[in-house]
């Protein structure tokens, strides 16, 4: 039992490490092709961060965090959101605007702010997972056209709400009053999001409903064998709507620590893309909490390190991207290898005792 | 270089798909070494820091690396650049100016007001750095804000259109719905609607932020410029940067004009489509960077705000090709109206 | 009967040895392998080879048909040795294979199905449609080139497959379960055709663990067990019995009705229940109306495609289209969700274990949870009891004989018959009411048979009704207290088990005898 065990940790440890050595491999051969200093790349991107760095490491590597989470809950029941990049903004919109007009005090503020985010976000992937149960749309076409509505929708919005400043040309939400921010915790020297906090609860709650509770088991066994489910007494389709509406509200929260550790407002230079990463980083940390999180760590760092390239070696930090494809998809890949490797270790082991078995009994017989 | 460009396009393919990258890699190698005139390099070295797009994007980051590769080789300075990637965090743009600076850059040059909180602050934690920022007014003892008058500039594009058109019907595609871009479509009405109150004036965006592949898409420049043109347009403007292409293309197999943007495009773009641009709105952001470097390399930075606008020639139209030369009495009227204060273009 | 057919045809040991197999071996991870596999097939001759599931008749078939190589030992067609490395080697050695599941275009005709991918051999006109004549007539296989594959029924359909590989220049021809699909007059029908096969000189090779059908037509039989040949025997002389003790190794099981313990507390009564074709044919159920009382086993017989599997799912809440009385302890259960119903009492085992019975890819106990997981010891509050679903799974694997390492281990790792105990014992739990079974020993091997028709013996002794759904009649007549039969939707007959014979039960499946046989 706790053999088998111990080889599906292992194993489970052996994908990751496979992707990583190939995506190391593939772009080493880009660089060298390209001509450029390999070694040197390698040298920068794998030398140990500095403070700042670590920090801005921490930093983003938590919003791929909420990011991938959001994608991850769908993931575990067959639901590709690929909307969350849409819903966050949406949701960072509104949970901006809702907090830049400040209608209740202080952390009071951050709460109903939050609220509104989730909500907004949870709402908008919802109409994803309507047209999935009411018309068998397809979550993946309509969540990303609900990704281009979002642009529009926002960018709209936020023209009519928006505040001007003299000579700029950035256009954003009221900025959100001092009393109303999550402050930063200390770290190396500077100072790491507030809702970093969150995110680790997040994940926590993440964990502990997928893993332990009904709700979750339903969720996996909806996700795992959809006629299975059905025939265990799980109604589907309710399955599909509120996956997509928790998934939202995950979503909801991705821009949440930039908007309340960092920019206080919503505006034109909003980060944008986190959708996307999170659907890499999902696929990385196979869905587990822990695993999205290494895997948000690694994201960050990999941007983070790669930075510099262009000002120290000439080389675009693009180069990161490559390694990042690389890395998903040699993981998407190394984890079926993994996968049919240990069902065929695990066959061996029940043929192995089951050998024994018949063995005993025809000796005893 | 083409041969390698595409090796790492193809590898890039990979990364698009899954973390939705940016372009390949552009190499700084064409930066304005191969001039036998340039000046011994001295010990000044020179930052400059991109927006999405970086050098090669045919619009404001190729503009101020002009100026900067100019700089480079007559005040003899040291240059150094880097881009932004699409959809980084604010750190990375702050940890990018931070990075230069400690690398010993100083000055350091921002393009784009997507920088403007990164500059603010980096330059608030390295007093001893000059910075520049373009397209930004964010404030600080050490930075320098090298804002441009693109309505003015776009007024008398606008007029030259209203003037030209023979069936008053115009066109203005914006490549991103921005504030930036807005002040363009404002100057341009403005200066079409002087001409001629009742001129029919259409006006399309590409994208919405944050999606800003519109000042990178040719074919939906063409779709803009077709659509416009289908609708009884003959003459249309673009402040789309890349897109643009798609414009012309449109203009010149159609017959009708296009106005081109940033830089008189009717000497940059493809050969067979210059004779279907009417003029440029110039935006002389090579003009700007040069002339502040040329304060650092003089000894006194500028710093705040300088506005670079018609009277300082800091924007402008193009004459190249001629096809204005009817129209420049009435041009000139225009600007020297504008200097003087007796038109006020408004900007949005 | 078996005595008769095959003594006067072609006794053992007639003709040339066309294929000689000697020492295949085969490993795969944690499948049975093949070692040491020896076996002669002659001229003229239908050579059965029988073994329970998984006993390496399908590994040792792929083999001979060139799907898979093995990893040692010879294989000799017509006194050559010969390494297939795909299907069109064996096909270009004359070696043929028609597949349990036929691979049929049904919107084309037979001639363009059996041209099909072999164009080059006789064009796709008439030279080809001559071609199919003639194999038609000389093996007597009544086939009209023209005819649409829609049309036809599923013997037609065998004998065009069988018909595709003659095309293809087969004097070897592999049948894989080929009755596993017909009902018993069908399958005399085609043993008559293999018959002929066997007369124009052809050898038969023909995988089944139907021992009855196998002795009525083989001339040889060797038995595979445990991934190797125990014995070779002439059909003639051996009767079921022996053949099935070589095939598990020790005494065989079968289902035997015992006393009768039906009592008069019904359980589950279906009235009237209707299911409308969403694509608007035939209804796919029309007017069920039975009832099932406690201690009784209701056996449902039909071809498959009757409505047996839209009666199971009605019944459990899956088709809210259904319409109709369905009451479970005299209370209506018609409107409930599937998963009031299973709280109700109504334990279900699906005929498709991987489809609707499993998480494969999650480990037993969680699989323990599937289906009952709002009751205890599963569930406490809105938490999964993974301490309560651990121990009770380990008391299922204990008392169903799951033959597992752990309860950690994936269900995708057991057998078959492993996995259908678990099943079995997840269902039995919770003290159900009712209990529908649809092929509950379907795909499972002969020891895992016994110990589920035990298990199902003992519930209804224990007072627990059984709606049992089976394409095995033996099964149906041994385990049932009233068989009924399903066609076309409707309920055809009622039988007792007691009295009827397959033969029967075969005529009212096909619709041959309308008349009701009551009990």
């Amino acid at each position: 039992m706790t053999d088998s065990r111990m080889t599906r940790i292992a194993l489970a440890v052996a994908a990751p490490v496979l992707a990583l050595v190939t995506a190391f491999v593939i772009t080493s051969v880009v660089l060298i092709l390209a001509g450029d200093d390999w070694l040197g790349v390698w040298g920068q991107i794998l030398s140990w961060p500095s403070n700042r760095t670590m920090v801005n490491i921490v930093n983003s590597a938590t919003v791929y965090y909420l990011s991938a989470v959001a994608v991850a809950i769908g993931f575990r029941m067959n639901l590709f959101n690929i909307g969350v990049d849409g819903q966050y903004r949406v949701a960072s919109f509104a949970a901006a605007w809702v907090a830049g007009e400040a209608w209740l005090p202080g952390y009071l503020n951050i709460v109903l702010a939050l609220l509104a985010g989730m909500f907004v976000g949870a709402m908008w992937a919802g109409i994803a997972g309507l047209l999935r149960v009411t018309r068998g749309v397809s979550e993946v076409i309509s969540t990303i056209m609900l990704n281009a509505i979002a642009t529009a929708v926002v960018a709209y919005f936020l023209r009519k709400v928006a505040i001007r400043t003299e000579g700029s040309n950035i256009i954003s939400t009221k900025p959100i009053a001092e009393e109303s921010r999550i402050p930063g915790i200390p770290f190396l020297g500077g100072e790491i999001y507030g809702f970093v906090v969150v995110a680790v609860l997040v994940g926590v709650a993440y964990w502990v409903v997928i893993n332990r509770t009904r709700f979750g088991f339903d969720l996996r066994a909806a996700g795992q064998n959809e006629s299975a489910a059905v025939a265990s007494g799980i109604d589907v389709k309710r399955m599909i709507l509120v996956t997509m509406l928790l998934s939202g509200a995950a979503a909801g929260l991705v821009g949440m620590p930039l908007l309340f550790g960092q920019d206080y407002a919503y505006g034109s230079t909003f980060q944008s893309g986190l959708g996307f990463a999170g659907i890499a980083i999902a696929l990385l940390g196979r869905n587990h909490p822990v695993g999205i999180a290494l895997g948000a760590l690694l994201f960050a760092f990999l941007d983070q390190q790669s930075n510099p390239l262009q000002i120290l070696l000439d080389v675009s930090p693009d180069i990161v991207k490559v390694t990042q494809g690389v890395i998903v998809l040699a993981v998407v890949i190394a984890y079926e290898v993994v996968r049919r490797y240990g069902v065929r270790i695990e066959q061996r082991q029940v043929a192995a005792a089951l050998d024994a078995e018949t063995r005993e009994k025809e000796v005893s017989a | 270089m083409r041969r390698l460009n595409k090796l790492t396009a193809v590898a890039a393919v990979a990364a698009l798909v899954f973390a939705g990258a940016g372009c390949a890699k552009k190499s700084t190698d064409d930066s304005a070494s191969g001039s036998d005139d340039c000046v011994e390099k001295g010990d000044v070295k020179v930052g400059m820091a991109f927006d999405v797009g970086g050098r090669g994007d045919q619009s404001f980051n190729d503009s101020a690396a002009a100026g900067l590769d100019k700089a480079a080789c007559e005040l003899g300075f040291e240059v150094k650049d880097a881009e932004a990637q699409d959809g980084e965090p604010e750190s990375a743009r702050e940890e990018r100016l931070q990075q230069l600076v400690d690398a010993g850059y100083n000055p350091v040059i921002a393009v784009g007001f997507a920088y403007s909180a990164a500059v603010g602050k980096v330059a608030a934690a390295n007093p001893d750095v000059n910075f520049a920022i373009v397209d930004d007014a964010v404030e600080g003892d050490n930075i320098t804000n090298l804002l441009f008058a693109e309505e003015q500039g776009s007024f008398l594009v606008g007029a030259a259109a209203a003037l030209k058109t023979e069936t008053d019907n115009i066109g203005f595609i914006g490549g991103v719905d921005t504030e930036l871009i807005r002040k363009f479509e404002a100057g341009y009405r403005a200066g079409a609607e002087a001409v001629n109150p009742d001129i029919k004036i259409q006006s399309v965006y590409l994208t919405n932020p944050p999606d800003f592949s519109g000042f990178a898409d040719p074919a939906k420049g063409n779709t803009a410029a077709t659509g416009m043109f289908d609708k009884g347009a003959d003459i249309v403007y673009h402040a789309a940067g890349g897109s643009g292409g798609g414009l012309f293309e449109a203009a010149s197999e159609q017959g009708k004009w296009a106005i081109g943007v940033d830089s008189d495009q009717a000497k940059t773009a493809d050969e067979s489509v210059r004779d279907s641009i009417l003029t440029s709105m110039l935006k002389n952001i090579d003009v700007a960077v040069y002339d502040f470097l040329k304060s650092v390399a003089d000894g006194e930075p500028k710093t705040g705000p300088q506005v670079y606008d018609l009277s300082v020639d800091g924007v402008g139209y193009s004459t190249t090709g001629g096809h204005v030369d009817d129209i420049a009495d009435q041009l000139e009227e225009y600007k020297q109206q504008i200097v003087d204060g007796e038109i006020t273009v408004p900007s949005k | 009967m078996s005595s008769t057919t095959t003594a006067g045809t072609a006794p053992v040991g007639s003709g040339d040895v066309v294929v000689r197999l000697r020492g295949i071996g085969k490993t795969f991870p944690g499948v049975i392998a093949n070692h040491d596999i020896d076996i002669e097939v002659r001229r003229g001759t239908i050579h059965a080879i029988v073994g329970e599931n998984g006993a390496g008749k399908s590994t040792l078939m792929k083999i001979l048909y060139g799907v898979q190589k093995p990893d040692s030992g010879t294989i000799e067609i017509d006194g050559e040795q010969v390494s297939f490395s795909s299907p069109s080697d064996a096909i270009a050695h004359g070696v043929g294979m028609v597949f349990q599941h036929f691979m049929l275009a049904d919107n084309l005709t037979v001639l363009e199905n059996v041209v099909l991918g072999a164009e080059r051999l006789h064009g796709i006109g008439d030279a080809a449609r001559e071609e199919i004549r003639r194999l038609s007539a000389t093996y007597g296989l009544d086939i009209d080139p023209d005819d649409l594959v829609a049309d036809l029924g599923v013997g037609a359909r065998q004998r065009i497959e069988i018909l595709k590989v003659l095309y293809r220049g087969a004097r070897i021809i592999i049948l894989d379960e080929p009755t596993a699909v017909l009902v018993p007059q069908e399958v005399e029908e085609m043993f008559d055709n293999l018959r002929g096969l066997k007369a124009e000189g052809l050898a038969v090779i023909f995988i089944s663990h139907k021992l009855d059908e196998v002795l009525s037509v083989a001339d040889t039989v060797t038995v595979v067990r445990r991934g190797t040949t125990v014995a070779t025997l002439p059909g003639d002389s051996v009767t079921s019995r022996q053949l099935a003790e070589l095939m598990v190794g020790s005494e065989l099981p079968s289902p035997s009705t015992e006393a009768s313990t039906v009592t008069d507390v019904e359980v589950l009564e279906v009235a009237d229940l209707c299911l409308p074709d969403p694509a608007g044919g035939r209804p796919l159920l029309s007017d069920v109306s039975f009832a099932i009382h406690r201690g009784e086993i209701l056996g449902i017989a039909g071809v498959e495609g009757n409505g047996q599997a839209e009666l199971v799912e009605s019944i459990m809440g899956m088709r809210p289209a259904a319409t109709g009385r369905i009451e479970l302890n005299d209370g209506d259960i018609a409107g409930w969700s599937t998963r009031r119903r299973r709280e109700a009492g109504i334990g279900y085992i699906p005929e498709d274990r991987h489809r609707q019975g499993l998480l494969l890819d999650a480990p037993l106990w969680e699989n323990r949870i599937l289906g009952h997981q709002t009751r205890r010891p599963n569930v406490k509050g809105p938490f999964i009891d993974r301490a309560g679903a651990r121990a009770d799974t380990e008391r299922i694997v204990e008392a169903y004989d799951v033959r597992t390492p752990g309860i950690d281990t994936l269900a995708r790792a057991l057998s078959g018959g492993n996995q259908q105990k678990l099943i079995v014992g997840r269902e039995m739990s919770g003290e159900p009411s009712l209990l529908i079974a649809a092929h509950p020993t379907r795909g499972v091997d002969v020891g895992a048979q016994a110990a589920i028709w035990d298990h199902i013996k003992q519930a209804r002794r224990e007072g627990l009704a059984v709606l049992l759904i089976s394409a095995d009649l033996d099964e149906l007549i041994g385990l049932s207290d009233t068989i009924k039969v399903l066609l076309r939707g409707r309920i055809v007959g009622t039988f007792d088990p007691a009295r009827v014979t397959p033969q029967q039960l075969g005529s009212a499946m096909t619709g041959a005898t309308e008349e009701e046989t009551q009990s």
